[in-house]
């Protein structure tokens, strides 16, 4: 009778949890579709590099886009930016048949509810090997996405939306990147002086940031193709 | 005095390997420049190889800024050889040709001939520096344009803003030239003590590379003797284009510099003052 119970009490609320598990491919679709709304943009960037074992100031840049794929930035000096740029991710999502997605939780990111999507690429060729998004399933916006690709780690970016957010177009963008330690030959760098770093063999900083700061969006007002040669 | 530096400029203006060093800084840049044009982008991406592993780098890498400054750290051993070939001549260069006697028969002081000397070496020195500034900053900014400077050090990577970096090139020549400087007397004092061009040249340019090597090696028991050598607070240029700036290491270097050059210059005068000049 006990055993009985148990199983009518599992197919009772364990059926109706697996019908109020959010499908991942309609939260796909709700954020690509915002994110279609979007033609082109231009905005003004700032672009601020945190790492360990690089000095530089933030830089000033000019990020243009255009659909479906064109993507480029614009600095007025040098800027270093992660290999996986912040189109990457609306690029995967795009193509639907190219990889398998599935909702693997939630979780409260920036005092938003989210679900966390696991997407997993179809082909073994590509360079990514797993991308997790956290998505606000609300406004359809993606509040942090986490890339695992075969050449270049893990990089971690948080999503700050403010007055764009019905074109799901940030306000900043937090690049946690992976940094290894810097090191080439003094002879190919010249730095004769040069000591010995001070921070101790496995205490240096594993991870950095690269913060963009997005503003003064220009949406949908014609992006020329000579901006992406 | 004023005679007497003229006199010693002439002297130097009329010996054909004062424009030796000028015409290698000319080829070496030249060099230089053609091989950036040509194939700069290559050694950029071959240098900042560790980085572009994990970061893409956006921007006019390849600039004026950058070849000045690659040039200036290619140069940093070759320059002082090229003015030792002019300063380790002057005094005795004029032992070896039997000149010397007869100047010190004049009606000057032997002090006042060797800071004759001094001053018109350092003048040449100025020449070299200046002609060294004109071709690489000049003609770089001309061929490859103003923009954001890389520095690359062993362990880590500086970007310094374009707009900053023309107060940075102007102290770091300041720096080049005192330490020209430092050479430029070494090898004077050691002028003092031979009565041929040969010994005093090649013994400066032996010292300028034994030190050098002795800077470049990571070995423990060389750290301990580095401070003492002045070739290691030659390359303190390299610090003005580090940020934030270590203004007390920068003046420790000058003040060693500086007390360098005074040495080398109370040797030399105390030296050919009791000289027994018998050539």
């Amino acid at each position: 009778m006990k055993n009985f119970l148990v199983i009518v009490i599992f197919l009772l609320f364990g059926l109706d949890g697996f019908a109020q598990q959010p499908d991942a491919r309609i939260i796909i679709k709700g954020v690509n579709e915002k994110f279609a709304k979007v033609k082109d943009y231009q905005a003004n960037a700032r672009i601020d590099t945190r790492i360990s074992f690089l000095k530089i100031l933030p830089q000033k840049a000019i990020v243009y886009f255009k659909q479906p794929d064109k993507f480029r930035i614009k600095s007025t000096g040098i800027a270093i930016l992660p290999k996986q740029q912040f189109d990457n991710l609306f690029s995967l999502l795009r193509k639907e048949d190219a990889y398998e997605a599935f909702v693997s939780g939630a979780e409260v990111i920036q005092g938003r509810p989210t679900v966390l999507l696991n997407i997993i690429p179809r082909a073994d060729t590509s360079d990514l090997v797993l991308a997790k998004t956290w998505v606000d399933t609300k406004e359809n916006l993606i509040m942090r996405s986490q890339l695992t690709t075969k050449s270049n780690g893990t990089v971690l970016i948080d999503y700050q939306y403010g007055k764009y957010s019905d074109y799901a177009l940030p306000d900043q963008i937090k690049f946690t990147v992976e940094v290894k330690k810097f090191k080439i030959p003094k002879a190919v760098s010249a730095d004769i002086n040069s000591t010995a770093s001070k921070v101790p063999p496995g205490k240096e900083p594993k991870t950095g940031n690269i913060i963009i700061d997005l503003k003064e969006y220009k949406i949908n007002l014609g992006v020329a193709d000579s901006y992406f040669k | 005095m004023y005679r007497i530096i003229l006199t010693e400029l002439i002297k130097i203006a009329a010996k054909p390997r004062s424009y030796i060093g000028l015409i290698a800084i000319t080829v070496i840049v030249g060099l230089i420049h053609l091989a950036m044009f040509l194939d700069g982008l290559n050694y950029i991406s071959f240098i900042t190889n560790p980085l572009q592993m994990a970061f893409s780098l956006e921007g006019n890498i390849l600039n004026g800024n950058l070849v000045c400054f690659i040039i200036l750290q290619t140069l940093i051993i070759q320059i002082p050889l090229l003015v030792a070939l002019v300063t380790g001549d002057l005094i005795s260069g004029e032992a070896a040709m039997g000149t010397i006697r007869l100047i010190a028969t004049r009606p000057i002081s032997r002090s006042k001939i060797i800071m004759s000397k001094f001053i018109a070496g350092a003048l040449y020195v100025f020449l070299l520096l200046l002609w060294l500034g004109l071709l690489s900053l000049g003609l770089g900014l001309l061929l490859f344009g103003p923009g954001d400077l890389i520095v690359l050090k062993s362990e880590e990577l500086i970007i310094i803003q374009g707009t900053d970096t023309l107060w940075r090139f102007l102290s770091a020549f300041g720096v080049a030239y005192l330490s020209l400087l430092v050479v430029s007397t070494f090898s004077m004092a050691l002028s003092c003590f031979a009565d041929n061009s040969i010994g005093p040249i090649i013994s400066t340019m032996a010292v300028i590379i034994l030190f050098t090597i002795i800077g470049t090696m990571e070995i423990p028991f060389f750290d301990q003797i580095k401070p003492f050598l002045f070739t290691t607070h030659m390359v303190i240029w390299r610090n003005f284009f580090d940020n934030p700036l270590p203004v007390q290491q920068i003046i420790n270097s000058l003040s060693i510099l500086a007390a360098h050059v005074v040495l080398f210059l109370s040797v030399t005068l105390y030296m050919f003052n009791k000289k027994d000049i018998l050539s």
